[in-house]
């Protein structure tokens, strides 16, 4: 009971986050190149940051164990790219399509059915056999079996280069902002701080901040029930399939997290005056399932999404996930130079 | 205010992202200096980004009103630089 409780109250305010922040990183790394708009992809900086020094300091005063995800080249290759390629044509992340349907768009829904069928089957099913071929045989350890870090492959404390790096970062880029002060953004300010937190999109700083935070309470929150991991999307899903349909199920703290981002964000929808059935075009929707499919499909290879690998594993200096993360990229504008550049381009 | 009635309208409601921004970008290229875009849109995320890019890309942005719900009405004059 406490495991649901705690679950659906971190999701709501990660789902509350993502909504008013418009936080999706399939938008935040297909904008570097279609648009050229940096906007989210600064706000994935900031809550890197905030997690990696809120990760490094609860590490080192014993309040969390580290649990970064192992390097698995082939896994996180494969599946990274495939994810990647899949969020642009599904029209988002992981937790991107999780609260878009949560503000009510029906071709978030479509990529859900696609993301969690091939979730289940690569995870438990007839796929399986190739998740388990990559994760087993492309696995590289350290000298002492653990995980690789950038902490370990140098041979130092994973926790004092976490502090330490995000720390210098954050200054750093705390002193170039304030140096060249002259970015306004469109729009007309909020009146009051009600409307500024419930009515207006969130400032980049603003949701990176949030989401980040979120991710720091996510990991001792979660430990707690015995899941010793932050924030994640792709085994909540199956959780939340398996509690309805397989008999005996218990639902856990991510398939609880997921159901609080959907509340959280439905929720913020509604109080900004958001929230709307709203359908694409059924040739969308097809190719919303299509993307969901290859992210549920990558997400299981790769042994998490963009949330449980660059939103949870980055942060605790995952060699692994950095790779995962460096694939996905890859994967998301290949995809996105074919389904917009190129088009765009000849429209010219 | 000058005379704001749209040259060209496109209804992006319901489109996955980033279909409004590309429709609306690749719109904006094949449309002359001085017309006005109207773009019908209920996507929060590309509510806040088209008219941020449209104003980086040169354009004027006449308006950002809502409709009703999540629905906007953005009105761009086309200045940019083809």
């Amino acid at each position: 009971m406490i495991t649901v409780v705690s679950g659906i109250l971190v999701g709501a305010l990660f789902g509350f986050s993502l909504q008013r922040g418009r936080f999706c990183m399939n938008s935040a790394f297909r904008d570097i190149i279609v648009g050229r708009d940096f906007n989210l992809v600064k706000a994935v900086g900031v809550a890197l940051l905030v997690e990696t020094l809120g990760f490094s300091i609860m590490a080192m005063t014993g309040v969390i164990k580290m649990a970064p995800p192992a390097l698995m080249w082939g896994a996180e290759g494969v599946g990274g790219l495939l994810f990647g390629m899949g969020m642009v044509l599904a029209g988002g992340c992981a937790s991107g399509i999780t609260y878009r349907a949560g503000e009510g768009l029906v071709g978030a829904f479509s990529a859900i059915v696609g993301f969690s069928l091939f979730a289940l089957t690569t995870s438990a099913g007839v796929l399986s056999p190739v998740a388990n071929f990559l994760k087993t045989n492309t696995k590289i350890s350290a000298a002492d079996g653990s995980p690789l870090t950038l902490g370990n492959i140098f041979g130092i404390n994973a926790n004092v280069v976490g502090l330490v790096l995000s720390v210098v970062i954050i200054a750093v880029w705390v002193v170039l902002a304030l140096r060249k002060r002259t970015e306004e953004e469109p729009g007309e300010k909020p009146k009051s701080i009600w409307e500024a937190i419930f009515k207006k999109g969130w400032s980049w700083p603003a949701a990176g901040i949030a989401v980040g935070l979120v991710g720091v309470l996510a990991f001792p929150l979660s430990a707690a029930t015995g899941r010793n991991y932050p924030l994640g999307i792709t085994a909540g899903w199956n959780n939340i399939w398996q509690t309805l349909f397989v008999p005996g199920t218990v639902m856990n703290w991510g398939g609880a997290l997921i159901i609080g981002i959907v509340l959280g964000s439905l929720v913020g929808a509604a109080i900004a005056g958001e929230l709307a059935l709203r359908a694409p075009a059924p040739k969308v929707l097809v190719q919303a399932f299509i993307g969901g499919s290859l992210m549920g499909f990558g997400a299981t290879v790769a042994g998490g999404c963009n949330v449980g690998h660059v939103l949870s594993g980055v942060p605790q200096l995952s060699i692994g996930s950095m790779f995962d993360t460096f694939m996905i990229i890859a994967g998301c504008w290949i995809m996105a130079y074919f389904l917009f550049i190129r088009p765009m381009n000849a429209a010219r | 205010m000058s005379d704001q009635t749209p040259t060209k309208t496109i209804d992006e409601c319901g489109k996955i992202c980033p279909y409004p921004d590309v429709d609306t970008m690749t719109t904006l290229k094949k449309m002359k200096k001085g017309e006005i875009l109207e773009v019908l849109i209920d996507y929060p995320l590309s509510v806040e980004r088209i008219p941020r890019n449209a104003k980086r890309n040169g354009h004027k942005i006449l308006k950002v009103e809502r409709v009703e719900g999540p629905t906007h009405r953005i009105l761009i004059e086309v200045l940019g630089l083809k």
